[in-house]
């Protein structure tokens, strides 16, 4: 009932396109960004480095992830690869004394770079050509990583983070590594609401939706496919070197495997195909999974009398990551964002749920 | 039909030259020479699987013709790409639609400015400094041709949600928001009902009469044509049977032999 509609009318096009033209979101938006502000002094040391710090940089990751295959409609399997050149190039940026800033910038060219070529390449193959292709990323750079010791240090090597200052603020604690990634998290965010009202956005749909429409309207679509994979990796790549200084604070090619571009592909449809809450939300989901799932396979084996080797158990995600991919894809393309705006739509109307809208 | 009387006799936006396209072994078009005048309604007729789509292909280089050229103001565009061809002042309209699905109608309609756009990463990131002055200048463009294809309550709706005599005036004002100075429009009538053509008609006028563009219409239905072109062609079996003044073209002896032959 907060929610409503009516008596909502806008009267010029510039507060049409505000980012939130219904009140009631644009003032839960901003309670979450005080959330997100005051998140240091709310919760607690454990929950703020375990959980929120997490959610915020893996975010990142799944919305940069969900730029190319919600927007534009380009699959990646390999974005974890993507993401290791990010945050690879940021440590040794910043061990040759690059100030941490550029670094970041350093990281996110890096990866478009090899994002691009690849894409590239990729582009010129359809279909399930198309996921071979960025599969095959994956699979190179995990390879240069481990077999060339400039980069990655050496097999199984683990470069250390050096310390990080930002805008001249030197940052060593916790609460630091939480307002860096919830930064960064906000401009990307802020990057993909914006994409929702321009043209850039609405180019990438169309060529997504119908390529052969779009190229009669002078869309370029090998061009603006080019972009998405640019300003997808670039992003990727930040969002990698982010998760290497303020989460690992070291980086190794375990970070990085093809595990963790399905666990990203996960995030992103799971929570919903071109959705930015549902980024949000498909990053919680798929980072609390391991843990729940876990203590309810214990309780159940507990339950009856079975043995599961551990082996087992450390398997078990990826296969629920495999199985909540399919089924999201089959039965929910929109994924959680659409049970939210489900959720969202019954309180707008409530509680006159019998009129439709 | 005003338009047409004012402009020169010479003065040519379109010249099509011994135009031929193949699908494997099946001739498609076979010699095809037309051209069209700047200003005018021009019509292509013809029965089922004459050629018709695959002329337009051939124009907004979908399907560029094997021999043959193209030229349009004065430019030789043969085997251009459609979204150069879009930059030159080219719109178009699909036989069956090509709306973009899960867009509402009023992204679908500013999507038909993008070539007035540019729109960029940068423009994006710095949207209230650089992209919103743009958007609100182009949606203003939109909001006029909603008024006058009177689409005003369909404006956010998602597109496949709107009866389909109202998709297809979406995608004539996707096309007419270009500006272009060449639209082409493939059967914009199919499927309505004598009231919808009537409006749909009074459109193609306005849009020559008001905007100044120059129209090519194909349509299947000889009433619609004769009624508002100022010179048409037929076709059947990829073959060129005649061209001329309406009244002309509909009373040749092959064409009313390839309409009365064939089931229409
Ligand atoms: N992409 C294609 N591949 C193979 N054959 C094609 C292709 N496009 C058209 N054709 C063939 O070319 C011929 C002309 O088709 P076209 O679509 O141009 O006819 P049309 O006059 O537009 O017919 P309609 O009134 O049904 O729209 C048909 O025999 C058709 O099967
Ligand atoms: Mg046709």
């Amino acid at each position: 009932m907060f929610y409503r509609q009516a008596g909502v009318h806008h009267s010029n096009y510039k507060t049409d396109s505000a980012l939130f033209p219904i009140p009631f979101d644009k003032w839960s938006i901003y309670t979450m960004l005080a959330l997100g502000i005051f998140a240091p002094a709310i919760f607690g040391s454990f929950a703020l480095t375990s959980y929120l710090l997490p959610w915020m940089i893996w975010a990142g990751a799944a919305l940069s992830l969900n730029l190319l295959i919600g927007w534009a409609g380009q699959f990646h399997f390999g974005y974890a690869a993507v993401m290791s050149i990010g945050g690879y190039t940021a440590i040794h940026a910043t061990l040759a004394g690059i100030p941490f800033e550029i670094a970041l910038i350093l990281a996110g060219l890096m990866s478009m770079v090899v994002g691009v070529i690849f894409g590239a390449a990729a582009m010129r193959v359809k279909g399930l050509y198309l996921a071979l292709a960025t599969l095959a990323m994956q699979f190179v750079v995990d390879w240069v990583l481990t077999h060339v010791p400039a980069i990655g240090g050496g097999a199984s090597a683990t470069l250390q983070a050096p310390d990080m200052t930002l805008l001249g603020f030197k940052i060593t604690s916790e609460v630091g590594y939480y307002y860096v990634a919830f930064g960064w998290l906000l401009l990307v965010t802020l990057f993909l609401l914006n994409m929702r009202r321009t043209g850039f956005g609405r180019a990438l749909v169309a060529v997504r939706e119908k390529d052969y429409a779009a190229s009669i309207l002078g869309v370029n679509s090998f061009y603006f496919k080019s972009v998405a994979f640019a300003v997808s990796s670039f992003m990727g790549g930040v969002s990698g070197a982010i998760l290497v200084f303020c989460f690992y604070h070291a980086v190794t090619p375990e970070q990085f495997t093809v595990n963790v571009s399905i666990q990203l592909l996960a995030m992103v449809i799971v929570g919903g195909l071109g959705s930015i809450i549902g980024s949000y939300f498909g990053a919680a989901f798929i980072l609390l999974l391991p843990g729940a799932l876990n203590t309810l396979v214990a309780y159940v084996s507990e339950l009856l009398g079975l043995q599961i080797g551990i082996e087992t158990l450390a398997h078990l995600p990826n296969l629920f990551y495999g199985i909540l991919i399919i089924g999201f894809l089959l039965y929910e393309p929109l994924g959680l964002a659409k049970v939210y705006d489900n959720i969202r739509k019954y309180l707008m109307v409530w509680p006159f749920g019998y009129s439709k809208r | 039909m005003t338009g047409a009387a004012v402009q020169k006799a010479d003065d040519k936006l379109l010249i099509c030259d011994n135009i031929e396209r193949y699908f494997g072994g099946l001739k498609a078009l076979s010699n095809i020479s037309i051209h069209v005048n700047r200003g005018e309604i021009f019509g292509l007729v013809g029965p089922n699987g004459s050629g018709k789509t695959t002329m337009v292909n051939a124009i907004t280089g979908f399907y560029p013709p094997q021999s043959g050229k193209i030229i349009l103001n004065g430019e030789d565009i043969t085997g251009r790409k459609p979204h150069l061809i879009a930059k030159l002042g080219v719109a178009r309209t699909f036989q069956n639609l090509a709306l973009f699905k899960g867009m509402s109608v009023l992204d679908n309609i500013l999507l038909g400015r993008h070539i007035h756009m540019n729109p960029s990463v940068f423009g994006t990131a710095l949207y209230w400094w650089v992209a919103r002055k743009h958007e609100v200048k182009n949606r203003k463009i939109v909001e006029e041709v909603i008024d006058f294809l009177q689409l005003q309550s369909a404006r956010d709706e998602p597109v496949e949600t709107i009866p389909l005599g109202l998709q297809k005036r979406v995608e004539l004002a996707r096309a007419l928001v270009a500006e272009p100075s060449f639209l082409v429009l493939d059967e914009p009538m199919a499927g309505m009902n004598q009231e919808e053509k009537e409006y749909m008609a009074r459109f193609v006028l306005d849009a020559r009469d008001e905007m100044g563009m120059t129209i090519f219409l194909i349509e299947h239905h000889m009433d619609v044509v004769t009624g508002i072109c100022d010179r048409m062609v037929a076709l059947s079996y990829g073959e060129l049977l005649a061209d001329g003044v309406p009244k002309d073209v509909i009373a040749h002896p092959r064409v009313v032999e390839a309409y009365l032959g064939g089931a229409h």
